[in-house]
């Protein structure tokens, strides 16, 4: 280590320099008399940039102010959730062979579904074509359980041990027909891309109690079918400052990619290096104030938290075998589904905000009695253990879980219906969703489709509504917490979105 | 240096409610001597509009610029301070404006019309985010009637007329006030059945069979915020229960004439009609996560302590000074850390310790967080010995002891904590029945402990059923 070390910067270019110069003759003259009329337009202007500008210069917490200023605005009411775990089912489950219990359909198998139900609904480009649309009810059975006496079918058996705890919603509706648009719609709020997720959202709105870990983690299962792409850009911040872009963990020995220190380098003097960088970076960014430069610091400091605090919420080898025995046989695989619900529960234990899951593999147009069966043995148990394990942690008081795809599926076959097999087309005009813990009625159905599980007939809940409802159970109002862009203020719910209060405790 | 200059600032912004009033006097001066110098008796007044009309943009540029320094100092009414504050810039260039047109020997009147406008306007804008908006209209209004429209329960409801008994109740004590022979609002009343049925400006205010599609439900169903939501938000509001009753009143087709009996009622309404028959409401309330009451805001330099520590402290929401408080992120974590807790213990509800290497003695100093409502002391070294100092916190609802050396006989310990709700046991050494008698021993709280078991399913075997074969 040289002498300089304890100089505070260890650089003497001209340019630098005059940067360090902080209040040469010229600049304090500039400063104090245009100041206080610079200091009223630029709040005028954006209250951020000015924060940026003036009162961070010598801070090293130079991102908390950000942080803070929203957190003192947020909560606008006391959360009952503090926390979400959101298993985000991709490729729209069917609703038939899991909640949607359509008794009626049983004695009409093949037959023509009636145009009186359709009404000229448009359908997708891949059954638009058929020439009948013959009904077909589920392949597998249904039982009543729990005090609720909810039907749920053979297929989750697990889930249906924890029925009491989930509200189950059976008239959710997407506008979308098509899986980009629907997940994009989902987790933005809009069908097009470029809008920040609800993880995002969240993160931006509410910031997290535990500065060791992002606020938002994705967890992607490895044992998915992958029939349908995942991409980043699902849980991406869109124009939301970008620390606030869900962070992947991966199974395996990088967890995080680019995480590590490289070979050779034992990393003692990095929190040394990170000061000295982000006193740089602050300095440069002072006449510009851009919030991407904060992002950039705050995301390097995070990062070195994260060396120590991601291989310890990683590692499960702690964990009894009772509790591997709870999620199921897939659970010591690292990366499967089962598997990351039990890291999902570890990193609630460390107040992470949102945490998101995706399966892959539920979109089945074809040979769906064998498809959904697997996908259900894959999460069933790992689900249902979910819940139990933060209700019985007592964190299922302040943690909010989600369950859903993206859409549900038709109640005709799509393709030849054959005996022993048949498909169902993506539908998008009711399907079934299902939230527990925080804040939501236990033990209830709520909304009711048709027959045909075709249309909604009674309490439909609109995605805008479930996102709406979703804030609300954080404490944010979804109409106040907003982002000005491009010269518009926007918002998870665009200009829709009402809570579902009938669902509230 | 600029941090020093905004303390400044903040004194300086002061100074507002003394220099707003020059503007608005000395404008409005000018205006009328702008008006006046039309006559020829008034001519010699031109020298007099100048020094009026600088005085008057110089105080009003003044009044600006303090305003908005004063505006960041204190939490104000954002869409009113808006607009505020818009209409004021407007006031100081429109002024300067017409002071140019002056000068120039141009026509001035327009200008100063538009002149006493935005004063007139920006005044009042100034004078309802200091006094409430409904400081004017104030002195009309009649008080409102009380909160509860039922003050003596009804006996025998079902045999009663729904409209008169219930309904009318509900409607005269929250919304006669506006809506009825004195005031109609929104040319409304909802006195008597006629003028229900015919409703207001904006058309029927009852739609039978359809609440959601009324506009008298729409309003009441608003947000408290929105600006189109009924009762105003000054005004006494209507209850849960007052809405239940309505929303069901319309649903079952918005009668005048039939009896509670009569109409179709879920068991909800049955509980609430019962529950009028009686002096008291029978519904336990829930104990809230949050007092009713305010408290006063906790000490920034407690605060501040606390965040340095790296304790995550969190106001429990916007415009309440009710705290979190989580130790999640602690290093190294030391029982003196729970000492910097006690500056804030009025604020102080909810509490996350968990794996924390909290022991018995350190609960000493946590006894002391009287307001606590949630406590999270999971995996912590806590023991028996520890728990009797927890009584100490009357408040407590919620409390996670999982993963702890607490034992059944310490948690009977406990049985002191009157509003305790729930109750979190996993992962401790008590038994299946001793839990069995906390559960009987505390009968208002539930409690949790786990041990759930795998169930054995034939679910791993499913045959596919009905007309397929697989």
């Amino acid at each position: 280590m040289s002498d300089n070390h304890n100089e505070s910067f260890r650089l003497h270019s001209p340019e630098f320099n005059q940067l360090n110069r902080k209040l040469d003759r010229r600049n304090f003259l500039t400063k104090t008399s245009l100041g206080l009329g610079a200091l009223a337009l630029g709040s005028l202007i954006g209250n951020r940039v000015l924060g940026k500008v003036s009162g961070v210069v010598t801070n090293d917490l130079a991102t908390a102010t950000l942080e803070e200023e929203i957190l003192r605005a947020i909560p606008h009411f006391a959360p009952k959730a503090k926390r979400v775990v959101y298993l985000f089912m991709s490729g729209g489950p069917s609703q038939f062979e899991t909640f949607d219990y359509k008794p009626k359909l049983a004695g009409m198998f093949g037959q023509p579904l009636p145009d009186s139900v359709r009404q000229g609904q448009r359908l997708t480009a891949m059954s638009a074509n058929q020439s009948i649309f013959p009904v077909v009810p589920s392949a597998y059975k249904f039982s009543q359980y729990g005090q609720s006496q909810t039907w749920i079918s053979e297929l989750l058996p697990h889930t249906a041990q924890v029925v009491d705890d989930l509200c189950i919603i059976k008239s959710i509706h997407s506008e979308a027909i098509n899986h980009d648009p629907a997940i994009t719609f989902f987790q933005t709020g809009t069908q097009l891309p470029g809008r920040p997720s609800i993880g995002s959202w969240v993160s931006y709105g509410l910031g997290s109690d535990n500065k060791n870990l992002p606020t938002f983690i994705v967890l992607v299962s490895k044992n998915g079918v992958k029939d349908q792409p995942l991409y980043a850009r699902l849980w991406g911040n869109g124009f939301l400052p970008s620390e606030h872009q869900g962070v992947q963990f991966r199974a395996g020995k990088d967890p995080v990619l680019f995480l590590d220190n490289p070979e050779g380098y034992d990393g003692k003097d990095r929190k040394e290096m990170l000061d000295y960088l982000s006193k740089l970076n602050t300095m440069q960014n002072e006449p510009y104030g851009d919030p991407e430069v904060q992002a950039r610091i705050s995301q390097y400091e995070m990062a070195y938290r994260m060396q120590t605090s991601v291989p310890e919420v990683m590692d499960t080898s702690s964990e009894p075998d009772e509790v591997f025995e709870l999620y199921g046989p897939d659970s010591r695989d690292p990366g499967t589904y089962a598997a990351n619900c039990i890291l999902a529960r570890k990193l609630l234990e460390k107040d992470v905000k949102f945490v998101q899951l995706y399966h892959q593999g539920w979109d089945h147009h074809g040979g769906l009695p064998a498809g959904i069966k697997k996908q259900c043995k894959d999460t069933d148990q790992a689900t249902a253990a979910l819940v139990k394990d933060l209700k019985r942690r007592g964190l299922l008081e302040d943690t909010l879980v989600i369950w859903g795809g993206e859409f549900g599926r038709t109640v005709y076959s799509q393709g030849k219906l054959q005996p022993n097999d048949y498909g169902r087309d993506h539908h998008p005009r009711c399907f079934t969703m299902w939230m527990a813990g925080a804040g939501v009625k236990p033990g209830i159905s709520y909304g009711e489709t048709d027959d045909f599980s075709y249309n909604v007939v009674k309490n439909p809940v609109h995605v805008h509504d479930f996102q709406a409802t979703l804030m609300h159970l954080l404490g944010v109002d979804h109409e106040r917490l907003t982002f000005k862009f491009q010269g518009r203020r926007f918002r998870l719910t665009d200009v829709q979105g009402n809570v579902v209060r009938d669902i509230l405790t | 240096m600029i941090l020093l200059a905004f303390n400044v600032a903040g004194f300086i912004g002061r100074f507002h409610p003394v220099l707003v009033h020059m503007p608005v006097g000395i404008l409005m001066l000018a205006a009328l001597f702008i008006a006046l110098s039309v006559y020829d008796r008034f001519k010699s007044l031109k020298v007099a509009i100048t020094i009026s009309l600088v005085t008057g943009m110089v105080s009003a540029v003044a009044s600006c610029v303090t305003g908005f320094l004063l505006s960041k100092t204190d939490s104000y009414e954002s869409t009113l301070l808006f607009k505020h504050q818009w209409y004021a810039i407007a006031v100081a260039i429109v002024s300067a404006i017409v002071l140019y047109l002056h000068l120039k020997n141009r026509e001035t009147r327009w200008g100063a019309g538009l002149m006493v406008l935005l004063v007139m306007i920006t005044g009042h804008l100034g004078g309802s985010i200091t006094h409430g908006s409904d400081f004017l209209t104030k002195a009309f209004s009649s008080g409102g009637g009380g909160s509860d429209p039922f003050g003596k329960p009804i006996p025998n409801v079902q045999e009663t007329v729904a409209y008169t008994a219930i309904i009318k109740p509900i409607l005269d004590s929250k919304c006669l006030s506006c809506h009825g022979p004195n005031k109609q609002k929104g040319r409304l009343r909802l006195d008597d059945p006629s003028f229900i049925l015919k409703g207001g400006e904006d058309g029927a205010a009852v739609i039978a069979g359809k609440p959601l599609e009324s506009a008298l439900m729409k309003r009441i169903l608003l947000s408290r915020e929105n600006k189109d939501h009924m009762p105003p938000p000054e005004k006494p509001q209507l209850t849960k229960q007052d809405i239940d009753l309505l929303n069901w009143w319309i649903s079952t087709g918005a009668n005048f004439d039939r009896k509670v009996k009569e109409l179709e009622q879920s068991d909800k309404i049955k509980s609430i009609l019962k529950s009028l028959e009686s002096e008291k409401a029978v519904e336990e309330i829930p104990l809230s996560d949050v007092p009713e009451q305010p408290v006063e805001k906790g000490s920034e330099e407690a605060i501040q302590k606390l965040k340095e520590r790296g304790i995550a402290v969190v106001p429990i929401a916007q415009n309440s000074n009710y705290l979190s408080a989580n130790f999640v992120a602690v290093e190294g974590f030391n029982p003196k850390d729970l000492q910097l807790l006690e500056p804030v213990k009025k604020q102080l509800i909810w509490l996350k310790l968990g794996n924390m290497a909290v022991t018995d003695d350190a609960l000493e100093s946590l006894g002391k967080l009287s307001n606590l409502r949630m406590l999270h002391l999971q995996k912590t070294k806590i023991t028996d010995q520890g728990l009797p100092q927890l009584i100490k916190i009357q408040e407590l609802k919620f409390m996670n002891l999982g993963g702890t050396n607490v034992s059944a006989k310490g948690v009977e310990q406990l049985k002191g904590l009157k509003n305790l709700r729930q109750l979190y046991l996993y992962q401790t050494s008590i038994s299946a029945e001793e839990l069995n008698n906390l559960k009987k021993l505390f009968p208002k709280v539930e409690i949790e402990a786990g041990g759930y078991q795998v169930p054995a399913l034939d679910g791993d075997t499913t045959v596919l059923k009905g007309p397929i074969t697989k």
